[in-house]
């Protein structure tokens, strides 16, 4: 037999002991379209009996793949329908109990988050979609495990910027009622444009109404594999070979993603989806994308160069994952939470990296703003302005864009908020004095871009 | 079809008796409903509710054969387990002994050997066949228990991993 070189066996190893490659998350998607029914509490009982009844073997599943390929899978999670489009047949204007059900569930199975109190209001709201934005601020605030999402543009259908006004005195209410944790509530609520339908990745997980009954999403991720796989190529080679070898390292994590989500479908009985390739940071020391960026070429991340150095990571991981998979979906690409990431949040403390440097990078990074942190007693319209600006990259470049952003009450700018775990911590970003109090109150549609009229 | 869910409404609304179709799922405040109102719960053959195994959809039956195929095992394995073997410490006399000591007496069959030492470290990968595929993890967990924090560290992974991750 023997069809491994010992290089070959003592790279994997290498990876998964010391450059902390994990699958970041596991996630079943379950469609909750049949628990609508003309009584909200039945319809919640049905939602909790549903998820509970899927995902009852998901954690042990999970880690069972874990210990047989000695890999970690460090989260498990839950996504589900669009809560709105469940509610409709409820008629109920107060859709908390649907939260505390999502809770109730997640936490009887084990998991880490449950995803999917959601609802799609680019082009405009039914009366469950209403009722779901007033429910979104008491929901997070009440419930531990819950991720609520909304999609306020397209590239299709434009910017709802009724709905990106509303979104942003929903940020402010979920921040007020989370107080006594820094906001903590805004981390677990994000907007889209042009969202997908099979992101495993919270506060955005969500299974869309063109996803099966089940279905298991696997997000791999690796930031630490591949700042070492750079650091070894040293500083002297030029920018194609650090693509190739970005692209190579990601054909690699993506197919161990592959390995683990075929596998748990299988043990589970369900469909495999697709497997989200993210470089997807975290707090540890190594498990930086900032530090990767540094690596490229620029001193510090949000330095002249970053912008370029994440077009190129984000494009090599897509290329390297689009070779060893078939099934690759999601965001796929690279993570800049700045919260999350030591490098990132360095680069902030530092001075390097500023939210208008930031917003120049979410253009070519995967997703968008993600977990930066302003002041508590930011204006809505300011908000509203730095959400519109950010929907508007992802509908006129065809590219899902996301803001998940914390307006931290009590703080300032460049004091330090701490959040702990996974979330990290964050120093509080100067929005600016300059505000769009008239864009704010206009309200209406901004219209699709020309491009998107390709019939 | 059978129904989907009996929710606690649908109990509140029977009396005495209620039967259950083959794969609807009660929730479980229907349960307690029930228990409180003393309807009792049945299938149609009469043996009381038991929570339905979870149907995964119309696609879960044929998802099995929609995986595309990446590299399957070799032919030479024959229904036996690939497994891979690395150990990585201080070299001193007996190591090599005591890890295929531990195979030997687990049955594995070694199929491949490879050990270098660079000065007082060593590292030894080994690929083997495991008879019984359910033996695996009492096998990993009986060999990663070999050696220690000062002495060497025993890696036991899936033959796949390695196949999945090198091989297009």
């Amino acid at each position: 037999m023997a069809p491994f070189t010992d290089q070959e066996i003592l790279e994997t190893v290498r990876m998964v002991e010391l450059e902390t490659l994990d699958i970041r998350t596991t996630t079943l998607g379950i469609n909750l379209l049949d628990c609508a029914d003309p009584d909200l509490e039945s319809s919640a009982e049905k939602v909790y009996a549903k998820v509970v009844h899927h995902a009852r073997n998901l954690v042990e599943t999970a880690d069972s793949i874990a210990a047989d390929y000695g890999v970690p899978i460090v989260n498990k999670r839950i996504a589900v329908t669009p809560i709105a489009l469940v509610a409709g047949a409820s008629g109920s204007e107060d859709l908390v109990p649907y939260a505390r059900a999502m809770d109730a569930a997640a936490k009887e199975v084990g998991v880490d988050f449950i995803g999917g109190f959601s609802a799609y209001v680019h082009k405009g709201f039914t009366r469950a979609d209403d009722a779901l934005f007033h429910s979104i601020a008491p929901a997070l605030a009440e419930t531990e495990h819950v991720c609520a999402s909304v999609s306020l543009a397209t590239s299709r259908a434009g910017i709802n910027m009724d709905a990106v006004a509303r979104f942003s005195d929903v940020v402010l209410d979920t921040a007020a009622r989370t107080k006594d944790t820094g906001g903590l509530g805004c981390a677990k609520l994000v907007c889209f444009a042009n969202p997908v339908e099979d992101n495993p990745f919270v506060a955005g997980a969500h299974i869309g109404t063109g996803e099966g009954e089940t279905v298991l999403n696997v997000g791999v991720s690796g930031p630490g594999v591949v700042r070492s796989a750079l650091a070894r190529l040293g500083g002297e080679v030029d920018l194609l070979a650090v693509a190739e070898t970005i692209k190579r390292t990601a054909f690699k994590v993506t197919r161990m993603g592959e390995l683990v989500g075929r596998e748990a479908a299988r043990r589970l009985g369900t469909t495999f989806g697709i497997v989200d390739v993210s470089l997807a940071p975290t707090p540890a020391v190594g498990d930086s994308v900032a530090d990767i960026l540094e690596l490229i070429g620029v001193d510090r991340s949000g330095a002249p160069g970053s912008t370029a150095a994440v077009a190129m990571l984000t494009d090599a991981v897509k290329k390297g994952g689009a070779m060893a998979s078939s099934s690759v979906g999601g965001l796929s690409g690279a993570f800049i939470p700045v919260s999350e990431d030591q490098g990132m949040i360095d680069a902030v403390a530092e001075g390097a990296l500023s939210l208008a440097k930031l917003e120049a990078m979410t253009t070519v990074c995967s997703v968008g703003l993600d977990m930066v942190a302003v002041p508590g007693d930011t204006p809505a319209a300011t908000i509203t302005g730095i959400v519109a600006d950010e929907m508007a990259i992802g509908m006129v470049n065809h590219k899902t864009t996301a803001v998940r952003i914390i307006p931290v009450p009590g703080k300032g700018p460049g004091e330090t908020v701490e959040w702990g775990g996974l979330l990290g911590t964050a120093i509080v970003q100067d929005p600016g004095k300059f505000s769009c109090q008239v864009l704010h109150k206009r309200g209406g549609r901004i219209p699709a871009p020309i491009h998107s009229y390709r019939n | 079809m059978p129904r989907l869910f009996i929710t606690a409404e649908d109990i509140r609304r029977s009396s005495g008796e209620l039967v259950v179709e083959q794969g609807t799922v009660v929730t479980p405040q229907a349960l307690e409903a029930a228990a409180a109102a003393g309807v009792s719960l049945v299938h149609a053959g009469g043996e009381p509710y038991s929570e339905p195994s979870p149907d995964r959809g119309p696609d879960a039956a044929q998802a099995v054969h929609h995986l595309p195929h990446l590299p399957e095992p070799p032919a030479d394995l024959a229904g036996a387990t690939g497994v891979v073997v690395t150990a990585v410490g201080k070299n001193r006399p007996g190591v090599l002994a005591e890890i295929t000591g531990a195979l030997a007496a687990a049955g594995a069959d070694v199929r491949d050997i490879s050990q270098r030492t660079v000065e007082d470290y060593f590292h030894l990968v080994l690929t083997i066949a495991l008879g019984n595929a359910a033996e695996f993890e009492g096998f990993k967990q009986q060999m990663e228990c070999l050696g220690g924090e000062h002495d060497y560290v025993v890696r036991v992974m899936h033959e796949r991993v390695f196949r999945f991750m090198h091989r297009i």
